[in-house]
């Protein structure tokens, strides 16, 4: 009883957020909805016994993502976009392509209706740990190029031209 | 009534939807990539969601999660480095503008 009364609690922020982050008209207020979506979806998580990923999802999500977004909204913002339109004019086939995904997600959805219950809950850290040095060692090898990939190309795109 | 992985995947769709409607109206190129994490948000709570339920025990599906969200880092932290040069050189961030290219 008490985990569906968190899973509800947390997906309910989660939604809420995701629905102003698309229709709030400010784009600062925004970003500070993405960032309680993104708590909400770490509280989705932490229902779902994973206990890394909860702590990933705050550390990197909320902590990271969310504040570098807000930082760049304040840079590039002007208070003339307060009064200019936020949306364009496809929303109404924007809402036909959602309907239309939304209904085949749907169907996958009832497909999985039936799945058994879920495994009792356990910590996560250490398994992680071992699978990345073992199995995975590849893909972490990978994903740390990857990072240092776009920490290249970030001070690359952002520094001024020399001329 | 017990939560079980058909609600977890009602959610995950569901964010996804809000993501993708708004990666497909906003205006500002701010907002699509905020749409964007959204919609990687989904993705990640689906994984979390089938590890629990169809490999209990296992952490494979939490491991792919996580490297989904460091992908997502990078890609936040490249695009706004671009969404702030072109807003160096254009003075804009609305997507319409956004015609360089354009013959």
């Amino acid at each position: 009883m008490m985990e569906a009364i968190a899973f509800y609690v947390m997906a309910a922020v989660a939604v809420a957020g995701a629905l102003l982050v698309v229709s709030l008209r400010n784009t600062v207020h925004s970003a500070l909805a993405l960032g309680l979506s993104l708590a909400g979806v770490a509280g989705v998580f932490a229902c779902l016994s994973a206990d890394f990923l909860f702590a990933a999802q705050l550390l990197i999500y909320v902590g990271g993502i969310a504040v570098l977004i807000v930082f760049v909204v304040m840079l590039l913002g002007r208070t003339s976009d307060l009064h200019l339109r936020q949306v364009n004019e496809q929303w109404a086939a924007a809402a036909l392509v959602c309907a239309i995904t939304g209904a085949g997600l749907w169907r996958l959805t009832a497909f999985f209706s039936a799945a058994p219950g879920g495994a009792p809950h356990a910590a996560q850290t250490r398994p992680i740990g071992l699978l990345m040095l073992g199995e995975y060692a590849l893909p972490f090898e990978l994903i740390s190029l990857v990072l240092l990939a776009a920490l290249l190309g970030a001070i690359f795109f952002s520094k001024k031209e020399l001329s | 009534m017990s939560v079980g992985l058909s609600h977890y995947l009602v959610l995950g769709a569901l964010l996804f939807l809000i993501g993708l409607f708004g990666a497909l109206t906003r205006r500002n190129i701010i907002g699509i990539l905020m749409s964007i994490e959204l919609m990687f948000n989904a993705a990640n709570i689906n994984l979390a969601a089938f590890n629990h339920y169809l490999h209990p025990g296992g952490v494979a599906g939490v491991t792919v999660a996580l490297f989904v969200i460091t992908v997502a880092a990078a890609e936040v932290v490249v695009g706004l480095a671009l969404v702030l040069t072109i807003y160096r050189n254009s003075a804009t961030t609305y997507m319409e503008d956004f015609h360089l290219l354009k013959g």
